[in-house]
């Protein structure tokens, strides 16, 4: 299970950085999210899952691809001047990376631990709880965040808009 | 469940790998595509990652609560972010007809 949903999401993401039609890699992300979501759900995390489906999946690609629609961008523009130097090393900068990253989580003693010991599934994670710690714990950053999106609203209608 | 079973059946290192590979394709798609939408779906993909990160360290420290809802915080600055970047996007494209990162490399007109 867990194989397949990492395939979706990594496979989603492979064809969005190389697929040439902006709107097909805008699928193709849709794709990535929903593997995200399904490797949230074996986290024992329901809720998660489902906030990355209506958020990620619904409104977020909705907007994106709202705006490749309008803006008729389907394809990349051709290449102003060629830089094939900065592009391999962007290339080996990032192979080096992910390499690198994943030789020391592989070789990590404090990772193996935590995963040995955190081997039994917890509880599925429930709305009540979540909502519990959100408004118990965490209330002065919940109205940030509201202010923050309100915000960003404003800020959104403003940059848009032709003559206020 | 560790090293190479972890990585095939879902461990804690599984779930790592998985995160640090869609962080370097993200990575990779602000880097090599130059369509300023793509290099957006690409920040997009490493915020997605770190979530990953975030959520798997939650459920092999014994599911904690604490983490869904940071997870829910994230989402909400991804969803300011969004909107934002998408604004400026057509802002641009309003001014210089292109969503070309590289013509838009100067600040003058």
């Amino acid at each position: 299970m867990f194989i397949t949903f990492a395939f979706v999401t990594l496979l989603g993401a492979l064809g969005m950085l190389l697929q040439k039609n902006v709107i097909v890699a805008g699928l193709c992300m849709v794709a990535t999210f929903f593997g995200v979501a399904g490797l949230f759900l074996l986290l024992a995390n329901p809720v998660a899952a489902a906030l990355q489906i209506i958020v990620y999946s619904g409104a977020i690609m909705v907007l994106v691809l709202f705006v490749i629609m309008m803006l008729n961008s389907h394809e990349e523009e051709a290449a102003q001047t060629a830089r094939p130097v900065q592009r391999w090393v962007s290339v080996a900068l990032v192979a080096a990376l992910a390499f690198g990253a994943v030789k020391l989580v592989l070789t990590s003693a404090g990772l193996k631990a935590l995963a040995v010991s955190g081997e039994p599934m917890p509880g599925a994670m429930t709305l009540q709880k979540v909502g519990t710690t959100l408004f118990a714990e965490h209330l002065l950053g919940f109205e940030v965040a509201g202010i923050l999106l309100l915000a960003a609203m404003v800020g959104a209608v403003a940059l848009t808009k032709r003559n206020l | 469940m560790t090293g190479m079973d972890a990585i095939l059946n879902g461990g804690l290192q599984g779930y790592l790998v998985v995160a640090l590979l869609l962080f370097a394709i993200g990575l990779a798609t602000v880097l090599l595509r130059r369509t300023l939408l793509m290099q957006f779906m690409g920040v997009e993909l490493m915020l997605n990652a770190a979530n990953v990160a975030l959520l798997a360290f939650a459920r092999f420290r014994g599911g904690d609560a604490q983490a869904t809802v940071f997870y829910l915080f994230i989402i909400a600055v991804a969803a300011c972010e969004a909107a934002i970047g998408l604004a400026l996007v057509i802002g641009l494209y309003r001014h210089r007809g292109t969503t070309d990162s590289d013509r838009a490399a100067g600040l003058k007109q």
